[in-house]
């Protein structure tokens, strides 16, 4: 928003001779204010196109975007799925940088592109499974159980995906709760009531007998 | 902050659980990822775009109202590019595709203004990607003093 207007004046603009347009101090987009030094270096190396910022991104941030993509796919999904989310979020990634202003971590940026797009798959898979139910009856569409704590892979798996969302990103990536609330595009306070609920329903689930 | 007891069972839990997830099978997507951001650096950087029937270059990436100051076309944009006011509103006529995903912010101005349209956007938010031609819904009137 504010950051807008720089980029307009860096332009060259003519907007002091347009009518009510205040002069409104702001940051530079390329400066990326609110990253840290690296992260600011690695975003600007990635913008130019540079292999090797590719593959440092790749190896840094795919295996914490595989697992959150896991997650919200919640046992219901194969892996092949959350694959192919995967490769789905990196190509959308790379068209988007340009676009990122900075203003957010570039993990925090690249899982709400892994969550709208995780979102949107459930979203049409529940239309399908919609469809081939009531074509034909009784086909499980479970995937491969999890090894390990199976009592709470059951209970994450009759959660509501974005509760299984909201849960890995506040304990397991430890995402503060405006983090959260930019990945998951609600504000902060609807994201501390909602990760309440996730937590209730998690314990319910959890002192349920299988 | 402290946790109860539960909540820090339940986050252990959770981080255990992570731990044993499967790691990612495809193993030529860190090189399509590399493709596909040096064919997105190697775009050109002007993209041709129609702004109230005057044909104009815009940078790839920047707004349309950026496109439209610097080149002299003049957009009513009473909060200075802020998603207040949507006096900025264009209609798209046409490349509707070629302009970046609305975020919400813009998405919450539009409605907030009561303009439900897909095709209206806010020029001060909507990036180029590619041709598109739009129209403005307030243009400025009369003459602007020096």
């Amino acid at each position: 928003m504010a950051t807008n207007d720089r980029e307009l004046q860096q332009e060259g603009s003519n907007r002091d001779r347009m009518a009510n347009a205040p002069a409104c101090a702001s940051l530079a987009v390329e400066e990326s204010p609110s990253l840290p030094v690296d992260e600011a270096r690695l975003l600007a190396r990635l913008r130019r196109g540079d292999r090797d910022a590719a593959g440092e991104f790749y190896d840094h941030y795919a295996p914490r975007i595989h697992r959150f993509i896991l997650r919200a796919l919640g046992g219901f999904s194969s892996p092949p799925d959350a694959d192919d989310l995967l490769q789905d979020t990196f190509l959308a990634l790379a068209e988007a940088l340009p676009f990122f202003r900075g203003d957010a971590a570039l993990f925090t940026f690249a899982c709400a592109i892994a969550h709208r797009k995780t979102m949107s798959f459930l979203r049409s898979s529940a239309r399908r499974a919609r469809i081939v139910s009531a074509l034909e009856p009784a086909e499980s569409t479970a995937g491969a159980p999890l090894s390990g704590d199976a009592t709470l892979h059951r209970a994450l798996a009759a959660l509501k995906p974005q509760y299984r969302e909201l849960l890995h990103l506040k304990y397991v990536e430890e995402a503060t709760t405006a983090e959260i609330a930019t990945i998951v595009e609600a504000t902060e306070h609807a994201v501390e009531s909602k990760l309440k609920r996730a937590r209730d329903a998690l314990r319910r689930k959890l002192q349920e007998r299988p | 902050m402290n946790r109860p007891a539960d909540e820090t069972a339940i986050a252990v839990r959770l981080r255990n659980t992570a731990d044993e997830m499967p790691q990612t099978r495809d193993v030529g997507l860190r090189e399509r990822f590399a493709a596909r951001l040096r064919d997105v650096a190697s775009r050109p950087d002007q993209v041709p775009i129609e702004f109230d029937g005057n044909k104009i270059g815009a940078r790839h990436g920047g707004t349309l109202l950026a496109a439209a100051l610097k080149s002299r076309t003049r957009l009513m944009h009473l909060c200075g590019a802020r998603t207040l006011c949507a006096t900025c509103r264009v209609k798209v006529t046409a490349g509707a595709e070629n302009l970046a995903p609305m975020s919400p912010l813009e998405r919450l101005s539009l409605r907030y203004h009561l303009s439900f349209s897909s095709r209206t956007r806010l020029a001060c938010q909507a990036r180029v990607v590619g041709p598109v031609a739009v129209e403005s819904v307030f243009p400025l009137c009369g003459e602007l003093s020096e």
